[in-house]
């Protein structure tokens, strides 16, 4: 378990480190003084998980990403019983609500979606609660 | 579908793609083009199977090149079976002004995966509008791949429907010189249930 005052982990993946830099630098902007770990694929993020799983209070997740995507990511996570409740929120620029439901039916606990471009109060918004 | 039909649509689509950039600049970057962005037919150039993608013919000075495409399916899309392709060009001299623009961090332009990087962000937020626009206009849902980017040339090509034999060339006028060009080939895309 965290020791009192210590905040947990954000693990944001994205294939695009401009993405992952942005969604990082809005999020200190907004005051949120959590750690990052940054992941380029669903692969690079299964290790970083693996290692820092009991750190980690949110994951970031994008879609759209080579080797293993984020839904195959996402698929994989949630059949997982040590880290499958960790929150996850995609962040992916395909946003209809076909995506949306597909995400919601491989992981009924989703977190939130948010669609790129976002607003960044929005992001904040939908982040806040899960952070610890 | 007849060809002239497939034409029509292929100019639909190509109208509705300059419609969802021009939303998304505006609405990410309050950008107007002072000047309306160009439509041009062109013919796909194919290599082994694949869409020639130069960028030094777009702005004859060093480009980035980044594309995505598009799938019918999940199953299309593990066989490289791609319905469409959306490539995205930018002038090098460019890049760093139009992501600031947009609002992303800054880039460095002496890194050249940084550069690349910026260009395939930008080529991934207009396919995701692009996709969603589809689907409010009636359109099936498509699958869409991650980004590969490129400096100048896309040296593989790039995947696109055999069937096909147009593309749609869009140029952007910003800060008054083309800056930003987008190529957009697509096949008959199924009608929503």
């Amino acid at each position: 378990m965290p020791a009192e005052n210590h905040k947990m982990k954000i693990l944001a993946i994205d294939d695009a480190d401009l993405e992952r830099e942005l969604l990082i630098e809005v999020l200190k902007g907004s005051g949120i003084t959590n750690e990052f770990l940054q992941a380029r694929d669903g692969d690079e993020a299964l290790e970083i998980l693996g290692k820092n799983y009991r750190d980690i209070c949110l994951i970031l997740l994008d879609w759209q990403m080579p080797k293993v995507s984020g839904m195959e990511f996402m698929a994989g996570v949630i059949k997982v019983p040590a880290v499958s409740k960790i929150p996850i929120i995609m962040v992916s620029a395909s946003g209809t609500d076909e995506n949306k439901k597909k995400a919601r039916d491989v992981n009924p606990s989703l977190g939130g979606y948010i669609v790129k471009p976002y607003k960044p109060e929005e992001l904040v918004e939908t982040i806040k609660p899960f952070l610890k | 579908m007849g060809n002239q039909a497939r034409e029509q649509e292929l100019e639909q689509q190509a109208k509705l793609l300059n419609e969802t950039i021009k939303q998304l600049f505006k609405e990410r970057g309050e950008i107007d083009f002072a000047k309306e962005p160009v439509l041009n037919k062109r013919t796909i150039v194919e290599y082994s199977g694949r869409m020639r993608a130069d960028g030094m013919e777009k702005f004859n000075n060093p480009t980035y090149v980044s594309f995505v495409n598009f799938y019918i399916d999940a199953k299309s899309m593990e066989k490289h079976s791609a319905l469409g392709a959306l490539v995205v060009y930018v002038e090098q001299s460019y890049i760093v002004p139009l992501m600031k623009k947009l609002k992303y961090p800054p880039i460095d332009d002496e890194d050249e995966d940084a550069m690349k990087d910026g260009c395939g962000a930008l080529c991934n937020i207009i396919a995701g509008a692009y996709k969603s626009a589809l689907v409010a206009g009636g359109f099936a849902e498509l699958e869409m791949s991650p980004f590969s980017n490129y400096r100048n040339t896309a040296s593989n090509g790039v995947e696109f429907c055999f069937k096909e034999w147009d593309k749609y060339e869009i140029g952007y006028n910003l800060d008054g010189e083309k800056r930003l060009v987008v190529e957009l080939t697509m096949g008959a895309i199924p009608k929503r249930k």
